[in-house]
């Protein structure tokens, strides 16, 4: 499992680098017009990068074990329930072209909950599931009481309103739900209301209706279309070999949130198909590794952790490159690693440090094979943690 | 498969999100090979901005020995708005009640002005000077204003004529668009010259319009237009100006005219026309005071025509200056009508028919000329065709030509006394002027140089001989008799000014209204040069519709005095000796 962490490794520094190399890119005009300092961006980001790479360092080396202590899952859920309540408390909260995504932290700038809302519900659904074992079959336990807690943070989420991260978060909890035993029938259901539910929350938000119809009718919404018709015009303008760093101009105010969520769009332009597919191959490289170490996890929470984190990550890519190469419609989803912004960074950089504890503990130990085998999660339990206590 | 249910549905969700990645790196592919190259002509131009830079304007200076500038544009800002972008990102409710304070405008003539929203440019007020653009741009960026774009300052040029409504005809004046285009006078005439070249600026700019300096592409300066250095001096164009308008006041007159010529040269010193108007203020002007008088006018000029007929009379040794007419008491019946001097007298000598301005001796002078003769003789005093002075608007006048068929057999005798034919009054200074320089018709000029702004000379203002109509003893002939006009008995001895002997001819004009002569209605004119022994300058003066006195000798004459005198004055001209008293040659 060493080669594998090592692996990760190397993706993930990839993956910051360009990123840190496209943002320098994309924000040198920004830093000038607004703060007088084209590195302004890029030392931030640094900042930020500095707190993500001690904090998921961190991460990965205590062991994640204790995550499924009762005690502390409470603390992580009354926490991010809190955080996310702050949003909305005045003075605290900081609304941005109309959504409260951000509270204001002394010293620290903006914090945006719903990125570690992210980390709790993969981390309390796969304690959940991994505690339920096969009890997960049953309604109450597989789907109910999951969907509850999970149902409660979205709903928070979705009143910021930030839908993008409430389909990433509800994807990422299908994805936790099917691979811990959830029943499919039981899925299936739930998931056909789900879709019902979402199709009515659009229905009623003019600003989404718009972005839907510009999205599925290009010619009639022009002006909610302008930032999917810049990110794409970005790509064609940059062609196959690119336009050389820093000579883009779409983020020369043409694409909006050029830094932010449409960075993909400035790599695109400025260093062609190269750049752009290496990045897709990196963050599928990522999640390859992520399921891999998820396999040979040492248990069930292990696994079922490392897969929901692997989920979050490659979700939150696929959607963000979605976006903005013009195949969903507009979500304010960040590119992880990539984006501006301290805490899609450092939620990242801790979601690896996690899945790098996983696979500290995979290593050595031949779990694929038990997994693949007659599991026996009894036995796994106690080969793991000889003190015992319940799995 | 030998597989957990686990591993199962992780092997799904794995191949699910591998699909997608695979769905992904397929549509970058695409959009990267295969650009829509409409869209990309599109969002290339959305960047490109080509931006003219107004060339400075040429300046014009009138022609005395250190220039007097005229005309020049000076450098301004236009505050524009594109209510497009103030509709959406601003408040444009708070934008006027900020810029209203500044412009001198109602709140609500700028909200009008700002009211369409799919308009993309307006101007809220053209041509700011400096010291008003930068406290109104203070008060757009501390109002966080400028970073709409909705409201931008944008360099302009601004023609400013200093000295208002002098020598406004000949200046004429500039359109106030962005690219200053000559409407009248020099202005539109030497427009070519005047305008210079825009310099051009291409490059790329960002989603707000602020260019992005390292990617400029191309950068042409502007050439300044070249300057105009005029033969009028403005101060002779003073006197000549402050002349007019008394005699306008005095004699209650419509209007009146003056030209100043250098007679060896054709030199325009002073062409002066009343009513004005400010240059300055053009627009607000009305077509009768932009007409110039000096050359646009035509009347029948009366009297004063009368030198072309005994100078073509003596050309062709005709008559001699001492020869008799029977001027038949004052009336002579002549080809079925009456033809009546002012003063009746038995007889004349062919000088004295000058002097005293007998109709009926110059009648029958003219007879003797042949129409043939008389036609093209004035033709080469410079009738009935335009001078091709360097101003807009020339008129010809009109000469009948005997084949024509307006040629009755009255017109020999009528045209003489000047009725049937029109003239401007350029053309009797140009007429004066061959009669005082030795018979050289020259062609009036009033530019001398056309000097680029790196100091090369376009253009060099020289004399030029359109026509040679008499001799030079016709001509000095004709300086004597045109002198005795002055003299005691004459009919212009209140044109004479001390130290200086002139010759000059009186005319008396009656203006044709409603096809018929009018009893009441006059042009009263003057024209005639000085010194008389040595001509310099010829001076002709008109007024029109002089009440009540209406004769040239009365109305025109004293005004030609005036200027003459101080035109004489400020050119130091040699007085005459006074032992050398002219004779006839």
């Amino acid at each position: 499992m060493r080669r594998t962490s090592q692996a990760v490794l190397i993706v993930v520094a990839m993956l910051v680098g360009i990123g840190m190399l496209t943002l320098a890119s994309a924000t040198g005009y920004k830093g000038v017009a607004e703060k007088g300092d084209p590195f302004w961006y890029v030392r931030l980001q640094a900042i930020y990068l500095a707190f993500g790479i001690v904090l998921s360092t961190g991460a990965a080396f205590f062991d994640y074990h204790w995550l499924r202590s009762k005690p502390l899952l409470i603390f992580l859920a009354v926490l991010t329930v809190g955080l996310l309540l702050l949003v909305f408390v005045p003075g605290v909260g900081v609304a941005v072209k109309g959504s409260r995504r951000w509270i204001r932290v002394f010293g620290l700038g903006r914090v945006q909950p719903s990125e570690f809302a992210k980390l709790t519900v993969v981390i309390l659904l796969s304690a959940w599931m991994a505690l339920k074992g096969r009890k997960a079959e049953n309604l109450r336990e597989g789907l109910i009481i999951p969907l509850g807690v999970l149902g409660m943070i979205l709903l928070l989420i979705l009143a910021e309103p930030d839908l993008g991260t409430t389909v990433l978060l509800a994807a990422t909890g299908v994805i936790l739900l099917v691979a811990g035993g959830s029943r499919k029938s039981h899925l299936l259901v739930s998931g056909v209301l789900g879709i019902c539910g979402l199709v009515l929350m659009v229905l009623q938000d003019p600003v989404r209706m718009k972005r839907l119809l510009a999205f599925a009718r290009p010619d009639g919404y022009a002006d909610a279309r302008y930032q999917l018709t810049q990110s794409e015009n970005a790509f064609f303008l940059g062609g196959i070999w690119g336009k050389g760093y820093g000579e883009g101009l779409q983020k020369m105010g043409f694409l909006p949130e050029a830094h932010n969520d449409f960075i993909f769009a400035v790599l695109g332009e400025e260093l062609g198909l190269l750049a752009t597919v290496g990045v897709v191959v990196l963050f599928a490289l990522l999640t390859f590794l992520g399921l891999k170490i998820s396999r040979r996890a040492p248990d069930r929470f292990g696994c079922l952790l490392a897969l929901g984190l692997t989920s979050l990550l490659a979700l939150e890519a696929i959607i963000n490159i979605g976006v903005v190469t013009g195949c969903l419609p507009t979500k304010g989803l960040a590119l992880p690693f990539m984006s501006a912004g301290g805490s899609s960074l450092i939620s990242s950089l801790l979601a690896i440090g996690m899945l790098l504890n996983v696979a500290r503990h995979g290593e050595g130990t031949d779990v694929h094979t038990r997994l693949s085998g007659e599991f026996d999660e009894q036995t796994l339990n106690q080969a793991f943690h000889p003190a015992g206590g319940r799995c | 498969m030998n597989e957990a249910p686990i591993v199962r549905r992780m092997r799904v969700v794995e191949g699910i999100l591998g699909a997608c990645f695979i769905l992904l790196a397929l549509r970058l592919i695409f959009l990267h090979t295969r650009p829509d190259p409409s869209r990309v002509r599109k969002a290339d131009a959305s960047s490109r901005f080509v931006r003219i830079q107004p060339a400075p304007r040429g300046r014009i200076y009138d022609g005395s020995r250190t220039p007097v500038l005229l005309a020049a544009s000076v450098a301004r800002k236009d505050l524009c708005a594109d209510p497009f972008i103030l509709h959406q990102r601003t408040n444009v409710a708070a934008a006027v009640a900020l810029l209203a304070p500044f412009l001198n405008q109602p709140a609500s003539r700028l909200e009008e002005r700002l009211a369409n929203s799919s308009n993309r440019f307006v101007y809220l007020q053209r041509h700011l000077p400096e010291e008003i653009a930068e406290p109104i741009w203070q008060a757009i960026s501390n109002a966080g204003l400028h970073r709409s774009y909705g409201i931008y300052l944008r360099d302009s040029t601004f023609r400013k004529y200093p000295h208002g409504d002098h020598l406004c005809h000949v200046i004429g004046f500039a359109s106030r668009d962005v690219v200053e285009r000559g409407l009248a006078g020099v202005e539109l005439v030497f427009d070519r010259y005047l305008q210079g070249v825009p310099g051009v600026i291409r490059g790329r700019r960002d989603a707000f319009s602020t260019e992005l300096y390292t990617l400029r592409e191309d950068e042409t300066p502007p050439v300044p237009g070249a300057d105009l250095y005029l033969t009028v001096d403005g101060t002779i164009q003073y006197f000549a100006e402050e002349a007019i308008e008394e005699a306008i006041i005095a004699h209650r007159a419509k209007g009146a005219w003056a030209i100043v010529q250098r007679c060896h040269t054709g030199e325009i010193l002073a062409m002066a026309s009343r009513p004005a108007f400010d240059l300055n203020r053009f627009s607000e002007s009305s077509a009768d005071q932009r007409t110039n008088r000096a050359i646009s006018i035509v009347y029948e000029p009366g009297s004063i025509f009368k030198p072309v007929v005994l100078a073509l009379a003596f050309e062709r040794k005709l008559v001699t200056p001492s020869q008799v007419f029977d001027c038949e008491s004052g009336s002579w019946f002549h080809e079925g009508r009456i033809l009546r001097d002012y003063h009746p007298y038995a007889r004349l000598s062919v000088a004295d028919i000058l002097k005293k301005s007998s109709n009926i001796g110059t009648a029958k002078i003219a007879l003797l000329l042949g129409n043939e003769y008389f036609y093209e003789g004035a033709r080469g005093f410079g009738y009935g065709r335009r001078l091709g002075i360097e101003l807009p608007n020339e008129e010809a006048g009109i000469l009948w030509s005997p084949r024509s068929p307006n040629w009755s057999r009255l017109t020999c005798s009528r045209m003489a006394i000047g009725q049937g034919v029109a003239v401007t009054a350029l053309q009797m200074a140009g007429m004066m002027s061959a009669i005082a320089n030795g018979g050289y018709l020259l062609r009036p000029w009033a530019v001398r140089r056309v000097v680029a702004a790196d100091g090369t000379v376009l253009k060099q203002g020289e004399p030029e001989v359109l026509a040679r109509p008499i001799s030079a003893e016709t001509s000095a002939l004709m300086r004597y008799l045109l002198t005795r006009v002055t003299e005691e008995g004459g009919t212009g001895t209140r044109a004479r000014i001390e130290g200086y002997r002139v010759a000059g001819k009186t005319g008396t004009a009656q203006k044709v209204v409603q096809g018929r002569y009018s009893e009441t209605d006059y042009v009263a004119s003057f024209a005639g040069f000085f010194p008389a022994d040595q001509p310099e300058i010829t001076v002709v003066v008109g007024v029109d519709e002089p009440q009540p006195f209406h004769t040239g000798g009365v109305v025109a004459a004293p005004v030609f005095a005036r200027i003459a005198l101080q035109t004489a004055r400020y050119l130091a001209l040699k007085p005459c000796s006074l032992d050398n008293e002219s004779s006839i040659p």
